[in-house]
């Protein structure tokens, strides 16, 4: 059997380091980074109680509104890049061009001016809570790099899947649904993993908002204290600490995602 | 209009890719259970009028009568058409993602709405017919070429269809296993299945076919018999054909 189908690889720019199984040994550069994130932590937090646990207890509320503003800002994405997806493979000559044209805005214009372009542009019309602006920025940029990831990925099956479901006589759509996007799916884990970690950093933008993520939280007590460099120290590592671990998170579930490949 | 007599009413189709003339003029009218081979060099069109059949290959120019019903026809419904006719792929085309199984299943769950525990019966019943009912549930991926395509016989036949088609069924596998599949398509012509196939297997023409259709450039150059076709056919690029093969 010719397997040339299903090997396809989505190229992998941005976001963080997903670790590959053949990185899996003991000594790579993510144990090495992990395990030295974490002693730094630890060291200063117990070594330096006085301002390294002050400050990393401020700041705990406002790692959980990062992580609420990932996980809300990914679930809209995803749907949004769906659509997108499937919009830019329409043969629908007008659906195809609002996706293509949302998909051309959206790459083109900084995520941070789309923040300021939603919550103060916009805001001027439509006052809506900075929360809400943040996932609603982040929704909309994000689904726009999502739409490709799934685009790619769907286009990425063999023509003759199609081909096989549409002769059982499934149409159009049940093709999609029951054999086209299950197999994509594991093509576009990787870069979809990738991209959660990218808008995960991404939501640091969201500060300047005055939404109390961890960036904001910490930017506070570094005012208050003129304590920048430890602030500044302890911000950097709990991003990384919480980088490395979610991207250890996406290489699992990717490895796990593999049930008929032998 | 098409008389009933017909499961496959081919009218005067065309079909242009391009400027070049993939199908020129072709008129065929298989009957129920009649077992019609289909032959020719490479690029001579005979899977793409094989495909134009359930409308894989769309026509430019004339008609395609399946069961009396006229699938160039713009309200033709062309998804339930496609329910009575099975095809099988030179590359197989299970789904990966599915076990053997479930490839069988779907269909008849999904499209005839049939209960999971009947379609499961059904699939066994189809998997023990074509020889490998212990790989119910295993991946496609772990199976050999010529137990994909076996398989992919049984996914076709699931749906209960009025024909099969058969586009190259053994031409990406290797040759050990192309006696495993050419078996299963002898035994479901013996069972009085109307197939049509387009196939590089001489000997297979020979045992099975009602008829031999023979096509060079988009055309058929010659129908008959396999013994008229294999003994004396009347075209001078039939007769070069066969002299190139045998």
């Amino acid at each position: 059997m010719k397997d040339n189908k299903q090997k396809v690889q989505i190229e992998v720019s941005d976001g963080a380091a997903i670790p590959t199984k053949k990185d899996f040994g003991l000594f790579t550069a993510w144990h090495i980074t992990l395990i030295a994130a974490l002693s730094i932590l630890l060291y200063l937090v117990i070594r330096y109680p006085d301002p390294y646990l002050d400050i990393l207890e401020f700041v705990s509320d406002g790692i959980v509104v990062t992580f609420e503003i990932t996980f809300v800002s990914i679930f809209f994405s995803l749907i949004l890049g769906l659509l997108t997806g499937l919009g830019r493979l329409s043969k629908n000559k007008c659906i195809n061009l609002i996706a293509s044209i949302y998909v051309e805005v959206i790459r083109g214009i900084p995520l941070l001016v789309q923040l300021f372009y939603i919550y103060y542009a916009l805001g001027s019309f439509f006052k809506v809570p900075p929360f809400v602006a943040a996932v609603t920025a982040m929704s909309i940029c994000y689904g726009a790099y999502m739409g490709e990831v799934f685009r790619a990925g769907i286009e990425s099956i063999d023509k003759g899947q199609t081909e096989a479901a549409r002769s059982l006589g499934f149409n159009t759509k049940q093709t999609m649904f029951y054999v086209i996007i299950p197999q994509a799916m594991r093509t576009i884990l990787p870069p979809v993993g990738n991209e959660f970690i990218a808008l995960l950093k991404d939501t640091s933008l969201v500060s300047i908002l005055a939404v109390g993520d961890l960036l904001r939280r910490g930017r506070e007590f570094a005012t208050e204290s003129f304590a920048y460099f430890e602030t500044y120290t302890m911000v950097a590592l709990i991003y990384l600490l919480i980088t490395l671990l979610l991207s250890k998170l996406v290489s699992i579930t990717e490895e796990k995602m593999r049930p008929y490949d032998n | 209009m098409t008389t009933n007599n017909y499961i496959i009413d081919i009218q005067h189709v065309y079909k242009f890719f391009n400027n070049l003339v993939a199908l020129k003029n072709i008129s065929l009218q298989i009957k129920p259970t009649e077992k019609v081979v289909i032959l020719g060099p490479s690029g001579s069109g005979k899977s793409t009028l094989l495909r134009t059949i359930n409308r894989l290959e769309k026509i430019d120019r004339g008609k395609i009568f399946v069961n009396g019903q006229d699938i160039t026809h713009p309200k033709c419904d062309i998804n339930k058409i496609r329910m009575e006719v099975g095809m099988v792929f030179q590359n197989f085309n299970l789904f990966p993602h599915k076990t053997v199984l479930q490839n069988i299943t779907m269909a008849p769950i999904k499209l005839k709405k049939i209960p999971e525990n009947e379609a499961n019966e059904l699939a066994i019943s189809l998997l023990k017919k074509v020889g490998i009912e212990d790989k119910a549930h295993v991946y496609p991926g772990q199976l050999s070429g010529g137990q994909q395509q076996r398989v992919a016989i049984a996914r076709a036949l699931a749906m209960q269809p009025k024909v099969m088609l058969f586009d190259e069924p053994t031409s990406a596998l290797d040759p050990e296993m192309i006696g495993e599949v050419l078996d299963v398509m002898v035994n479901l012509a013996k069972e009085g299945m109307t197939m049509v196939v387009v196939t590089h297997e001489m000997g297979f023409a020979k045992e099975v076919a009602d008829r031999i259709v023979f096509m060079d450039a988009g055309e058929i150059l010659e129908q008959g018999t396999p013994d008229h076709f294999f003994n004396n056919p009347n075209h001078p690029r039939a007769k070069q054909f066969l002299s190139q093969i045998l």
